[in-house]
Formats: structure tokens, C-alpha cells, sequence
């Protein structure tokens, strides 16, 4: 398995979330860290944290001030690079790092919380003032640092919401709903001592809206999906912009695309989400470019009706038409305006027999998934009328995770664990609004995931494997991505500032993670021709 | 390098009848243009602000062509009418190429000069996109007035 890993190695990660690993809370019975001891470094348990802290605010400085760096490197004296904790300090000061500004969320008034302050503390630390003051000291630091510190205190108390959240799922599954409903009053009374600005907490606070949601509202749960078309489509822009997991998908689709495309002069692609077209600016602009010239493009997007009149999906395809004269590139555009994707026949998309097809599917065959796995669900059918449209290439993009499992505190867990890894990918956006409406559209997903049931639950991920069998089983058959489009992929998440994306390539197909943890997998699928069917299906 | 050049006004007095009038780089524009054809990025801009006549030649599409294939092989003459058709290369250079290489020069993967570019002409496609949305729509299509999707090339500001 490729792997190109961004990451720059650092010690240990920042926010409180389930899927860093927290240094050790509890010291060993020595007081030298005995791993670290083996490498040649004398650090006493204890310190672990301070130090693993301190460690990552040299980074911090050394990656801010490069000048000072190279500085540092031709005054070379040493400090004593054994005793961890003075090094890293004396390093610390030769940056000269300015005060950190006070912040007042982190510091916890010491009257109200005293029990849960001593109980954390007398049973984590040994050296209890020294902790006291030392972690003082690091929760002044500004919010707007990226590498967020996380007391000790804070931490514990975001290990105990993790697992009342558990808890309070397990009881809803039971049907234990009085104990449920006195979780979620103490949830919410721990979300108090807890920074909910970033980290745990935040996330936390998403689940204990849905899991309140579900219990109070029943699973109906129409408010949450029933955000307008336009509201979507603008919360569907700002997390675009914000985080590189819809860029991946559509640079990596249209490369897939592009190399489908090649030899052929009428191209027709259909776009099952058209959304604001962004995809397709850039497809353009390759195949105004491809050696041989342009073909001629015939673009179907399918999209939600305009509640108002308007025609959105017209508007749109006036805009790429527009560019597409500018570039030079024939190119015709039809909407199609349906509510479900179900509700789309082949004879509306019109498809020329003689032209080559791309289907193109940005996280949309999930919400075909129906609970019950019945002959005639509309993933089959949706998947048969694709086979028959014949297309060089189908590219499916979907979410790397395992939402629709039929036990709720399955599924609740896995959600757990995937929003909380992507919520801490975008905290290393800096751009704002887009990262505040990028985590409602973000805490939308959450809400459907987890508050609704049946007809309404339309966020019914599911991973790659999966994907795999039932598109094989549909009678289609994988394409290899390329080398272009793990290049490309490769390159495109270089340009985000924030290093802990990481692409990965797994037969195939290539998934984007943050700090290997994959969130969006995409694939390229052809259509195996129906004399093979009788051999290659399950 | 291009210092050297004098003002005619400090010429006049007793000295200007002895010596033989100095090299004057304005009178000579088909050097200045070699010249400023081999400048980086920062330094175009800088130019531009020297005087009337560098600034028109600064603001020449064709200097900052080269600037964009610098480092690559000349792209197949289809893309100039592209790029012309998207904003012209002044624009992809300031807005794409340079923060692209800039970003991906941390890396230093020499096999991906030819790419980076491409890249660049990619994102600048979409920046075009989105700023036909901005003009053109009625308003209610577009909510923001400013194209962004190039936001995250920009370094992060500590004010």
C-alpha cells in the first residue's frame, strides 16, 4: 500500500479528540520514563506532559521564525540534550517567545469545580503545585494558537464525556430513556469545564445536541435535514473552501475523467450534485488543453428544485458555458431538478449512444441506502440504469466511514470517532467564516447521522469495502487511478497549510485522512459488458 | 544591476561639455525588456514602480509568461489563449503559481515543476469561475463578493 504522509513528526498531537493518543496520565513506578531512558533521555514520568508541550511550541517557534533557526544552527552549543525538560527550555528562551496572552476560558474557577479539580489532579500527579503551576502557565496561551494545549484537567474531563456519550447511546439503544435524558443534563453540565471552542469539546457538544435531539424529537428528525437547498448549497461551499476533502475529490474524479476521455470528441458527463459547479471549471480547462484539442462537452447536472422559481441549475450552467467560450471548448449543459436521486430516469438525461460517458458521484450513492435490503432498493435500481447507460467511467466519492450499521451504538460510535478526526483536521483552518459554516454543515451530518431513522436518515456512509462488493456485485469493475491522480492528490494537500493530511493508495483507489486516519475514499468504476455478467456476478 | 543608469538632469553644468553623454537604459527599451524578462516575481513588481515607462513594460503579459514557465518546458502555444481567456499571466502568476511553488518548494520534489503548474492553471480556473459568479449572477447565487477558493494559498496574517 503507497502511502505519502505529510505529517512532520512532532510529540504526540494537540487537542483532546479520540483519535490522538494521550501521553500517559498515569506515572509509571519509576520516575525516569523508561522507554524514553533507552533512547538516551533522561525525562522523569511526571514531566512527560510538560515536556511533550514544550516540545511543541519549539516547533512552533522553529517553524516561525526561520531565521532564527538557521541561527541556532551555526551557534552550536549544546545544552545537555539528555535532560529533556532544561534543553527544550533553554532552546525555548534563545527563540525568545513572547508572553502568551491570557486567556480566560481555560482557566476553571477553582471554587466551583473543587472536587473534580483534586480528584483529577491528586490522581494523575504526583508533583501537584508544580503541575498547578505549570499548566497555568500553558492554558494562557492565545486561542488562536494551532497547536492548542490541553490541561490535564481538561483532558480527563473530555475522557468522561466520551464515555457518558457512550453510556447515554447505549441507553438509548436499550430504550433506557430516564437515565438517557439525566446523562445528557450532566453532559451537559461537564461541557462547561471543558474548552468547547476546539477539541473534545466541541465535538462532544454536536453529539449531545443530536443524541438530545433524538431522545426529545423522536426520528423524525425533520429540522436537521430540512435545511433549504440554498442553505446547503452555501454551507456546501464554505466546507470547499475551508477543508481539502471536497478538492481531493473533485481534482481526483477529473483526472480519472480526463484520462477516460482521452481519444474521444463528444463527451457527455453526468453530475449527480451539480451544487455550484465547482468541480468542473477545471475539467474544462483540461480539455481545452488536451493535445488532440477539445471535445465537444455536454454536461447533465441533477440538483434539487429552487423552491422560489429561480432556476438555479440553468444559472450555473450559464456560468461554465460562459467559460467554457472564453477557453474555447463547445459545450452544452442540461438541468435535471429532482428532490431524490432516486426519482431520475435514464430518459432524462438523454444520453447519445454514440458519445462517451463519465457518471460522476460526489458522496451521493450513500443516500440510496436504504434501511432494508430489499430486491428492489434504489441503489439498485439507481446502479443498473447507470450500467446501462454504459459509461467509460463512473467515479464514486464517498465518505471513508461505517454509518449504517443497524445497531445505533455501532453506529454512534464510529461517527464518534470520524467527526472527531475531522474536526480536528479543521481546526488548522485559519479562514474564517468558511470554517465556522464548514462546521455546521459538518455538525449537520452529525445530526442525521445520529437523531434520525428510516426514510430520514439519508447519511448512510459506508466504507470503500463495502462499496467495493456492492459495485461489484452491480456488475462494474474497478479502475486504477493513476499515478496523475495520486501526484496531483499528493500535491494539492501539500498546499494546505495545516500538515496532517495524508493520501493513501489501496488498490486503486485513493483515500484521503487526516494523520492516517482515512475520511474520503474515491474510486473509478467501469461497467463490465453484460455477456460477463453471468460469469461475475455474486 | 539596473542602478546604474543617471538622471539627464544632474548632467547639466560645467561637466556635461567634457564628458560623452552616459548610457541612459530608457533610450535602449529592447535591452531593458531582456532585463526584465529574467527577473523574479518581487522584483517585476518593484520595477514597476521605478517609472512610467517600466511600469508599462512590467505590466506586459509576456514577462510574467515567462516567470510562470521558468522553470519548465515551453507549454504548447494553447495555453497562452487559455490563460489570456482566464485573466492573463500576470494574475496566474501572483495568485497561483507563486504561492503554489512557494508552498510546494518545502518539499522539493524536482518531477513535480511540469505539475505544479498545471495545478496553478487549475485553481486559477476555478478563481475565474468564482469571479463570473460574483458579476454576473443576480446577486442571490453568489453570497460572497469576493472569490475565495484561492483563500487557502493565502500565508495567514498575524496582525
Amino acid at each position: 500500500m503507497l502511502r505519502y504522509d505529510s505529517t512532520s513528526s512532532s510529540a504526540g498531537s494537540s487537542s483532546g479528540s479520540l483519535s490522538s493518543s494521550s501521553s500517559s496520565s498515569k506515572p509509571p513506578q519509576q520516575d525516569i520514563d523508561g522507554l524514553l531512558a533507552g533512547a538516551g533521555y533522561k525525562v522523569r514520568s511526571s514531566e512527560l506532559r510538560q515536556v511533550a508541550q514544550r516540545l511543541e511550541r519549539l516547533e512552533t517557534a522553529m517553524g516561525n521564525s526561520p531565521a532564527d533557526f538557521s541561527q541556532l544552527a551555526s551557534d552550536a552549543i549544546l545544552y545537555n540534550p539528555s535532560d529533556l525538560a532544561c534543553w527544550v527550555d533553554s532552546l525555548l528562551t534563545e527563540f525568545a517567545e513572547p508572553p502568551p496572552t491570557c486567556s480566560s476560558d481555560f482557566i476553571v474557577d477553582p471554587v466551583n469545580n473543587q472536587t473534580v479539580v483534586n480528584s483529577a489532579w491528586t490522581a494523575a500527579e504526583p508533583h501537584t503545585p508544580q503541575v498547578h503551576q505549570n499548566i497555568t502557565y500553558d492554558e494562557q496561551q492565545s486561542l488562536d494558537n494551532q497547536l492548542t494545549v490541553v490541561t490535564a484537567m481538561e483532558e480527563d474531563s473530555g475522557i468522561r464525556l466520551v464515555h457518558m456519550l457512550m453510556t447515554c447511546a447505549e441507553c438509548v439503544q436499550s430504550g433506557d430513556l430516564s437515565l438517557a435524558t439525566s446523562l445528557i443534563d450532566d453532559m451537559q453540565g461537564l461541557l462547561t469545564h471543558v474548552n468547547t471552542v476546539c477539541g473534545i469539546g466541541k465535538v462532544a457538544g454536536h453529539f449531545i445536541d443530536a443524541l438530545s435531539r433524538r431522545i426529545f424529537q423522536g426520528m423524525g428528525g425533520g429540522s436537521v435535514n430540512g435545511g433549504s437547498a440554498f442553505e446547503n448549497e452555501i454551507l456546501y461551499h464554505h466546507f470547499y473552501e475551508a477543508c481539502p476533502y471536497l478538492k481531493f475529490a473533485h481534482f481526483t474524479a477529473n483526472q480519472a475523467i480526463l484520462e477516460a476521455f482521452d481519444g474521444h470528441d463528444c463527451v457527455h458527463v453526468v453530475d449527480f450534485n451539480l451544487m455550484h459547479g465547482l468541480q468542473w471549471p477545471a475539467l474544462i480547462q483540461a480539455l481545452a488543453l488536451r493535445p488532440g484539442g477539445p471535445p465537444l462537452l455536454r454536461l447533465t447536472g441533477i440538483g434539487p428544485p429552487s423552491p422560489d422559481g429561480r432556476d438555479s441549475l440553468r444559472e450555473i450552467g450559464l456560468r461554465l458555458a460562459e467559460l467554457a467560450r472564453s477557453v474555447n471548448v463547445r459545450f452544452a449543459f442540461r438541468g435535471v431538478a429532482a428532490s431524490r436521486l432516486e426519482d431520475v430516469k435514464p430518459w432524462m438525461l438523454q444520453v447519445n449512444p454514440k458519445e462517451a460517458v463519465a457518471v460522476n458521484s460526489i458522496m451521493q450513492l450513500h443516500r440510496l441506502l436504504g434501511c432494508e435490503q430489499t430486491r428492489d432498493s434504489p441503489i439498485d435500481t439507481v446502479l443498473s440504469w447507470i450500467r446501462g447507460l454504459n459509461p467509460k467511467i463512473m467515479t464514486v466519492v464517498e465518505q471513508e466511514a461505517n454509518h449504517n450499521q443497524p445497531g445505533f451504538l455501532d453506529r454512534f460510535t464510529e461517527a464518534l470517532y470520524y467527526y472527531s478526526t475531522m474536526f480536528d483536521s479543521l481546526e488548522a483552518c485559519r479562514i474564517q467564516p468558511e470554517k465556522a459554516l464548514a462546521e455546521i454543515y459538518i455538525q449537520r451530518e452529525i445530526g442525521n447521522v445520529v437523531s434520525c431513522e428510516g426514510s430520514a436518515r439519508v447519511e448512510r456512509h459506508e466504507p470503500l469495502a463495502k462499496w467495493r462488493r456492492r459495485l461489484s456485485g452491480a456488475g462494474f469493475r474497478a479502475l486504477r487511478l493513476g499515478s496523475n491522480a495520486f501526484k496531483q492528490a499528493s500535491m494539492l494537500l501539500t498546499l494546505f497549510s495545516a500538515e496532517g493530511y495524508s493520501v493513501e493508495e489501496n488498490e486503486g483507489c485513493l483515500s484521503l485522512g487526516w494523520h492516517s486516519s482515512p475520511l474520503i475514499a474515491a474510486s473509478a468504476w467501469q461497467a463490465v459488458p453484460a455477456w460477463d455478467n453471468h460469469m461475475s456476478s455474486s | 544591476m539596473v542602478e546604474n543608469h543617471s538622471r539627464e538632469d544632474h548632467e547639466t553644468g560645467g561637466e556635461n561639455k567634457e564628458k560623452r553623454p552616459k548610457f541612459f537604459i530608457n533610450d535602449h527599451v529592447d535591452i531593458l525588456i531582456e532585463i526584465l524578462e529574467r527577473l523574479d516575481g518581487r522584483s517585476l513588481c518593484v520595477a514597476a514602480s521605478v517609472c512610467r515607462l517600466w511600469c508599462t513594460i512590467a505590466r506586459n503579459d509576456s514577462l510574467w509568461e515567462n516567470l510562470c514557465f521558468s522553470h519548465v518546458s515551453p507549454p504548447p502555444s494553447s495555453v497562452r489563449s487559455v490563460v489570456l481567456a482566464l485573466g492573463g499571466y500576470k494574475r496566474l502568476y501572483t495568485g497561483c503559481v507563486r504561492p503554489v511553488r512557494s508552498r510546494l518548494g518545502r518539499v522539493r520534489r524536482a518531477s513535480w515543476a511540469g505539475d505544479e503548474v498545471q495545478l496553478s492553471l487549475s485553481l486559477f480556473c476555478v478563481d475565474y469561475y468564482e469571479r463570473l459568479g460574483g458579476s454576473n449572477s443576480n446577486g442571490r447565487l453568489v453570497e460572497k463578493s469576493s472569490p475565495s477558493s484561492l483563500m487557502f494559498l493565502c500565508k495567514p496574517v498575524n496582525v
